[in-house]
């Protein structure tokens, strides 16, 4: 009796191991490799040391005190802190506009276009746009035609980050859409009736029911904008033609820069400071958001 | 809002966001036409208006560069986004299991996993670059599908499993329990209930993941430094410019790399809409 228990717990064993053993070697080798990174990020591994010694901070030191490092590290932060201003508006205003849309259809349609961008390569976006930006073809022809004066766009450097800024609010600002527009679907149908039936207008309505109740839509879109465009590195490689150009540059495509220099150690550095950051976002919001909406049920 | 009639303010609605919408197509209207223009076209028309005398010279002239790629993007893309999605389905069940059992300590390890998961969704994945392709040039995997294959599998295994254990969170739970005090083991529970239950939920994962992979610029071009070798993505990028360059070349290659990823979101994209949901708030507010 006691060797048919231990045979069925065996089995047992064996079945959960089936199961859980090719994500889980997966999943350590991710760690190996990020520990990888922390562990040389203390040498000074480059080019011109390339046996690796340690150093301590050295090369965080040394990586994060180059021009390079503060302007791309801004400019992350501006397109991140940016996109989450920008994108949560865009989100409030389009799903504000698609759930008054009477047909659900056409809502479905419309909020496909809203996020199509997502569904296309970064670096396809990217192409395309930089034939947008074009100064004779582009957008300036329209503005032209328009009488408008027209811009300079990614050849000037004072108008190349608001440019790809454009680019990003246009590519992610659906992310927003879709959270926002499913956080005001949740609203109680009863509480519009109520707001209809006294005679309340469409825009109170939005911002005394739709909103107030939509916390999660905030929750959810800030911190998807957040991880989805603090690791963007297509738009700056394609709209500048490489990793080089300054006014473009995000810390991953600095951190990228950095490894094609041969900079190991340094690259290290920055990349567990952006895996520590992300860290810092994912983790509270998985255990507090994700969880406790999927346990809720 | 009284100073405006109903029918004022439906106009006024339906306009702005006829606007807005106009403004999102703008794009991708572009990539669609202007492929389509011949080399007179092109030195004639800014890219808003659309072919005089459409012609598929550009594409005739981007095909020898792309074909290779596109066949290389469908061998890595597809497999593995199969694979992936099974065995994160397959972690997934796991992790279901931990989170319904009564002890407290694989609540607590249920907890640690799925945060690690949830990081390797959506940590930058270009930050563990350096290591990987060390690791892939030693094995002598850098250029060829299978170095494509291990990053691809390394980076949406995670996302998988994160998706499906959150579609498999309302897996009504009296059923599971009936099977498996039927003596039927966690395998087979697994593919005979668990598999069939979930269906929708494994349809969105792998359309997700079909999509983000086809489109992941950053991998192919770390691993591969032959051009013509590469995948598609990083194919479409040596058309940006420099002199010489034709915009319809650049537009037509454009849309040879989209058009796999654009037919999948106009017929099933409210699958991939599920999965964006459901990265984002665990399946509730869905649309």
């Amino acid at each position: 009796m006691a060797t048919l228990e231990g045979r069925s717990r065996l089995r047992s064993i064996l079945n959960k191991a089936a199961l859980v053993l090719p994500t889980a070697a997966l999943s350590i080798i991710l760690l190996y490799l990020v520990l990888w990174n922390l562990y040389y990020s203390f040498t000074n591994w480059s080019l011109f040391h390339s046996i690796p010694e340690f150093v301590g901070l050295l090369s965080y030191a040394q990586a994060m005190s180059t021009v390079f490092f503060r302007s791309s590290f801004v400019h992350s932060l501006e397109l991140s802190g940016g996109l989450i201003l920008v994108g949560n508006l865009m989100g409030m205003l389009l799903a504000g506009l698609l759930y008054f849309v009477r047909s659900s259809k056409l809502r479905t349609v419309y909020l496909s276009i809203f996020i199509a961008p997502l569904a296309i390569s970064m670096a396809v976006n990217g192409v395309i746009w930089l034939w947008l930006y074009n100064l004779q073809i582009g957008i300036d022809w329209l503005l032209v035609r328009l009488s408008l004066p027209a811009l300079p766009w990614l050849s000037s450097t004072s108008t190349a980050f608001p440019s790809m800024f454009i680019v990003a609010v246009w590519a992610y600002s659906g992310l927003a859409v879709l959270f926002y527009l499913g956080s005001f679907m949740g609203v109680d149908k009863s509480l519009i009736e109520a707001a209809k039936m006294d005679g309340v207008g469409t825009f109170k309505t939005f911002f005394r029911v739709l909103l107030p109740n939509s916390y999660q839509g905030v929750i959810v879109a800030t911190a998807l904008l957040f991880l989805f465009s603090f690791k963007i590195f297509s738009l700056p490689f394609v709209l500048s033609g490489g990793p080089t150009n300054v006014s473009l540059q995000t810390i991953v495509v600095y951190m990228y820069y950095l490894y094609t220099t041969e900079f190991f150690a340094q690259s290290t550095a920055i990349a567990t400071l952006v895996t520590a950051i992300a860290a810092a976002v994912v983790i509270p919001f998985a255990l507090l958001g994700l969880r406790r909406w999927v346990r809720r049920e | 809002m009284s100073e405006f009639g109903p029918t004022v303010k439906a106009f006024l609605h339906q306009l702005i966001l006829a606007i807005f919408v106009v403004i999102w197509l703008i794009p991708i209207y572009t990539m669609v036409i202007n492929g389509l223009k011949s080399e007179f076209d092109v030195t004639s028309t800014p890219v808003f208006i659309p072919p005089l005398h459409p012609s598929l010279t550009a594409f005739a002239a981007v095909w020898s560069q792309l074909d290779v790629p596109l066949l290389n993007s469908v061998i890595v893309v597809i497999p593995v986004s199969l694979v992936a999605t099974f065995i994160g389905a397959m972690a997934a069940y796991y992790f279901y299991l931990l989170s319904v059992s009564k002890r407290r300590s694989l609540n607590f390890m249920s907890n640690t996993i799925f945060s690690l998961i949830a990081l390797a969704t959506f940590m930058p994945y270009q930050a563990v670059i350096i290591p990987l392709t060390r690791i892939e040039a030693n094995w002598g995997l850098l250029n060829t599908y299978g170095g494509a294959i291990f990053a691809f599998i390394l980076f949406y295994i995670p996302t998988a499993a994160l998706l499906m254990s959150m579609f498999m969170a309302v897996l009504p739970r009296d059923i599971i329990d009936a099977a498996r005090i039927d003596g039927s083991g966690d395998l087979r529970t697994f593919f005979r209930i668990v598999v069939p239950l979930t269906i929708p939920g494994i349809i969105s994962t792998l359309i997700f993941n079909v999509i983000e992979m086809w489109n992941n610029f950053f991998i192919p071009l770390v691993l591969f430094n032959v051009a013509k070798q590469t995948l598609i993505p990083v194919a479409v990028e040596s058309f940006t410019g420099g002199y010489g360059t034709l915009y319809n070349e650049s537009f037509a290659a454009a849309f040879l790399a989209s058009i796999i990823p654009l037919l999948i979101f106009i017929f099933l994209g409210r699958y991939f809409i599920r999965g964006l949901v459901t990265l984002g708030t665990g399946g509730k507010g869905a649309v």
